[in-house]
């Protein structure tokens, strides 16, 4: 059912973007210079864990979340783009009865994208990523098996939707994000297969794998408030974020999810990258 | 939110904890086809004989002898259950025979001037036989401790590699240890892995290849002496060791253990471990039930009175004979 939905989405991206091409070429206006937005975000996340490669059953828990994004936009020719990369980070700590389980994660994305202006308010992102994801689940007691390691590289789907709303001359923009893998490489060992074999003994056989929606149904989406909080001269941007991240797989008669659902508070950094004898006033960094 | 891949989860309840530990097996466990030809095991019917036994369960007590007595019928000491009230082990391969070996009788070849290097404990017997005895692999030795062990005994007339009760540990520590008496890159045996849940389900058995260790090399005479209690990664390295030319194996039959066991755990929390990867001789013979020496002895109840180890009596007078002859 969700791979449907991921794929109606791509489907549409792509239609929308080749029907409002017309349009945003030569109605957007060309902005003389950079604006890169950044911010760190930490939070907690709840964690709920499957890999039938270390344990049949669930483990659930709570981990820490560390996300850094780079946010710019730029111009080609006439075309406006807008990137996005993205290092985000889970260590978490997970149970089943007495059994703990430790997980550790890292993903790092790079997306390109192109912005439809709907209206004042509301702008529509519409482009894909490369994303690069590392890690492990590990149960100290689990003798030859301990660890799980989890290893994918993949080109994603991805688009925003970025609403303003202005309060009392303060700039309030809210931002929803969906990202979804489409087509990459994943590791994984075979149903029985030892890590000392793989790794002691170099048979890494039948380790990669094509990864796409139906053996590896994943998603990510990401809904986030940034909140000017002062005077209009002198203020600070507080955003506040809720990302659910839907890592799944079943390979090799192995199947896996990492559900996390993290709530992340951070200070947004607005960067602006001024050229001699630019006319300076304030752009939106989206 | 949440997504779509699950596994089928068995309820926590006696019953469902006996089928989710059943099925682990069923669909994980190595040796299916081995049981059945040397004791004709059959895992269906044992559902069908345990199945009630768990449902009468009153208390989670009972329900662990059941399961525990449930995965004896698998008749190997690499699969355990696991709780707080306790551990299950299959003991039989290794009670049910002579035990061959007496540290007390030991004591009377090694001295108490004995060498000991990461556990391992060597001295210099009779007219200049090496004897070295490692009674585990659990913890890991250097090929550093090896080599200077092994230069400390190269003007030895050949090495007593005494095992006995080597119960296993890692099976890299066997790995480091065999390369010591190869001098070049030799094909120890194979090992496979379940591809599927079918007992039958197998990857084609892959080389495993041995290279020489980089410290000191022995290739003069070797007697490895075993008993029963020589079991799983211990096993493994007379898999590695027999049929080297300089090497001869003597006393009983090994305990065998030559699955690579893997974990998981049922509902209640519980964890279970199970043979998952056999590994197999040079000549793709399974050593599950054990390897068979070159030369069987048992220690006598005659030599056993007179504080003799017959194993290494005998270990000597091959040494003797071979160092002799200069060759096997």
């Amino acid at each position: 059912m969700n791979v449907k939905y991921g794929i109606a989405i791509l489907f549409l991206s792509l239609l929308f973007q080749a029907t409002m091409k017309a349009q945003t070429t030569n109605s957007s206006e060309i902005n003389p210079y950079r604006v890169v937005t950044r911010c760190s975000s930490h939070g907690i996340t709840l964690l709920n864990n499957l890999d039938t490669y270390l344990s049949g059953y669930n483990h659930t828990g709570i981990g820490y979340n560390f996300n850094h994004e780079n946010f710019r936009r730029a111009h080609t020719g006439k075309y406006q783009w807008r990137y996005q990369t993205l290092f985000s980070t889970i260590a978490g700590y997970t149970k089943q009865h007495s059994n703990n389980q430790f997980t550790l994660l890292a993903k790092y994305t790079w997306g390109g994208y192109h912005p439809f202006e709907i209206n004042q308010r509301l702008q529509l992102l519409a482009g894909a990523q490369i994303q690069a994801a590392a890690g492990a689940l590990y149960i100290p007691t689990n003798g030859n098996n301990p660890v799980s390691a989890k290893m994918r590289l993949a080109l994603a789907a991805s688009g925003m939707a970025i609403y303003h709303l202005p309060i009392n001359g303060h700039d309030y923009v809210m931002r929803y994000q969906l990202d979804i893998p489409i087509a990459g490489v994943m590791f994984s060992p075979e149903f029985g297969q030892s890590y000392y074999e793989i790794f002691g003994l170099g048979h890494t056989g039948n380790i990669w794998h094509f990864a796409h929606p139906f053996n590896s149904p994943s998603w990510k989406h990401t809904l986030s408030i940034d909140l000017p909080i002062g005077n209009k001269r002198h203020n600070v941007t507080v955003r506040l974020s809720y990302t659910a991240d839907i890592y799944q797989s079943k390979i090799n008669g192995l199947r896996t999810h990492i559900y996390s659902h993290a709530f992340t508070f951070g200070f947004v950094k607005t960067i602006y990258k001024v050229k001699q004898g630019d006319n300076i006033k304030a752009y939106s960094p989206y | 939110m949440s997504g779509c891949i699950e596994e089928d989860e068995f309820s926590n309840s006696p019953v469902g904890n006996f089928e989710a530990l059943w099925d682990i097996v069923d669909r994980k466990y190595c040796f299916f086809e081995q049981a059945e030809q040397n004791f004709g095991l059959d895992w269906q019917q044992i559902y069908n004989e345990y199945r009630p036994r768990a449902l009468a369960c009153e208390n989670n007590s009972q329900l662990f002898d059941v399961l525990g007595d449930m995965l004896d019928e698998l008749r190997d000491g690499h699969v355990n259950l696991s709780s707080i009230y306790g551990t299950s082990y299959y003991w039989d391969w290794k009670s049910n025979y002579p035990a061959n070996f007496s540290d007390s009788l030991q004591r009377n070849y090694l001295g108490s001037n004995f060498k000991l290097t990461n556990g391992i404990k060597y001295n210099i017997i009779k007219d200049s036989i090496a004897y070295s005895y490692i009674g585990s692999f659990e913890s890991g030795f250097g090929s550093d401790n090896l080599s200077v062990m092994l230069m400390n005994l190269a003007h030895c007339k050949g090495l007593i590699l005494d095992i006995r009760n080597n119960g296993g540990g890692m099976v890299t520590a066997a790995e480091g240890l065999a390369s010591h008496f190869i001098a070049e890159t030799t094909t120890a045996g194979y090992i496979q892995h379940k591809t599927g849940s079918g007992h039958n389900a197998f990857s084609s058995p892959k080389e495993l290849l041995l290279e020489p260790a980089k410290g000191a090399i022995w290739l003069k005479p070797v007697v490895i002496l075993t008993n029963r209690g020589v079991y799983s990664a211990a096993n493994y390295f007379i898999m590695l060791m027999k049929g080297l030319p300089h090497v001869l194996v003597i006393g009983d039959t090994t305990g065998g253990g030559s699955g690579l066991p893997l974990n998981s755990t049922l509902p209640n929390g519980w964890t279970v471990r199970f043979s998952a990867c056999p590994m197999l001789d040079k000549k793709g013979n399974h050593t599950e039930f054990g390897i068979a020496p070159d030369l069987k002895i048992d220690i006598t109840s005659n030599d056993w009175n007179s504080g003799r180890d017959t194993m290494i009596e005998a270990a000597c007078t091959l040494i003797y004979s071979l160092y002799d002859k200069k060759s096997l």
